[in-house]
């Protein structure tokens, strides 16, 4: 359990390593004793980045970066539900004359009347509940990603 | 000399990350297109890659073009500049 120090910020270490060595030599080594240390050394390092004004912008710069990829995780599949839903084949995302993506679908079922064309609907369900259910899913990270900051500062 | 050569290890810190977010976005829109049972074609440049199964023949399929591949990384850069530029012009040390 002590090993779990290592993870926390030299400066702090320096400071307050022996008494925390002290202090996890008299508790149990529970797993939830490691999950605290864990988000300690987290919570730590996060107030070591936020006293410093470059790598407080750096890490800015990192969550933006996580932000912009979720955000654009998010506009596929936004553009997949668009494009199944849609009657148009292809579907295209352009803006003007720029084509950003095109989304076509396989022409299989056209000669195969009613019931291919039943399959294909109920198929087609499946697939836009599953889009449905990736989507909602990129939302909870994208919330959970922007709350992260304050949840960290919270933790102080 | 010093500064300088902070300012050109910063911005090369800085194209690496856009390259790992590009990298772990396509890895994304695979898994996502494994999901969803798709084709996913990506064009690169003059070159493209084609992921998904090569016998799903009737499966939907998906293409993202050049203007996609470089918006993406422009987005993903312009993102994190203007978070690092805010955080840097409104930081003040705790207290």
């Amino acid at each position: 359990m002590k090993g779990l120090l290592r993870l926390y910020p030299r400066s702090w270490r320096e400071r307050y390593g022996r008494e925390m060595e002290v202090l996890l030599e008299q508790m149990p080594g529970e797993l939830g004793v490691g999950l605290d240390l864990v988000v300690g050394a987290a919570a730590a390092y996060a107030v070591v980045i936020r006293g410093n004004r470059i790598l407080s912008a750096a890490g800015a710069y990192m969550h933006g970066v996580c932000v912009a990829v979720l955000l654009q995780a998010i506009a596929f599949v936004t553009f997949i539900l668009y494009a199944q839903g849609s009657a148009a084949s292809p579907a295209v995302a352009e803006l003007g004359p720029i084509r950003f993506a095109v989304f076509t679908r396989p022409h299989l079922f056209g000669g195969l009347g009613a019931l291919g064309s039943a399959a294909w609907t109920r198929t087609a369900a499946i697939e836009w509940l599953l889009g449905a259910a990736v989507l909602a899913m990129l939302i909870a990270a994208l919330a959970l990603v922007l709350a992260s900051p304050r949840l960290l500062k919270s933790l102080r | 000399m010093r500064r300088q050569s902070a300012a050109v290890s910063l911005v090369l810190l800085a194209l690496l990350a856009i390259v790992i977010a590009q990298a772990s976005l396509v890895a994304l829109l695979f898994v996502f297109s494994l999901v969803l049972k798709l084709r996913l074609g990506i064009e690169i440049g003059g070159g493209a890659m084609l992921m998904g199964s090569q016998l799903g023949y009737g499966q939907p399929q998906v293409t993202l073009f050049n203007a996609a591949t470089v918006a993406s990384a422009v987005f993903t850069g312009g993102c994190g500049a203007v978070a690092a530029a805010r955080r840097f012009n409104r930081w003040r040390p705790d207290r």
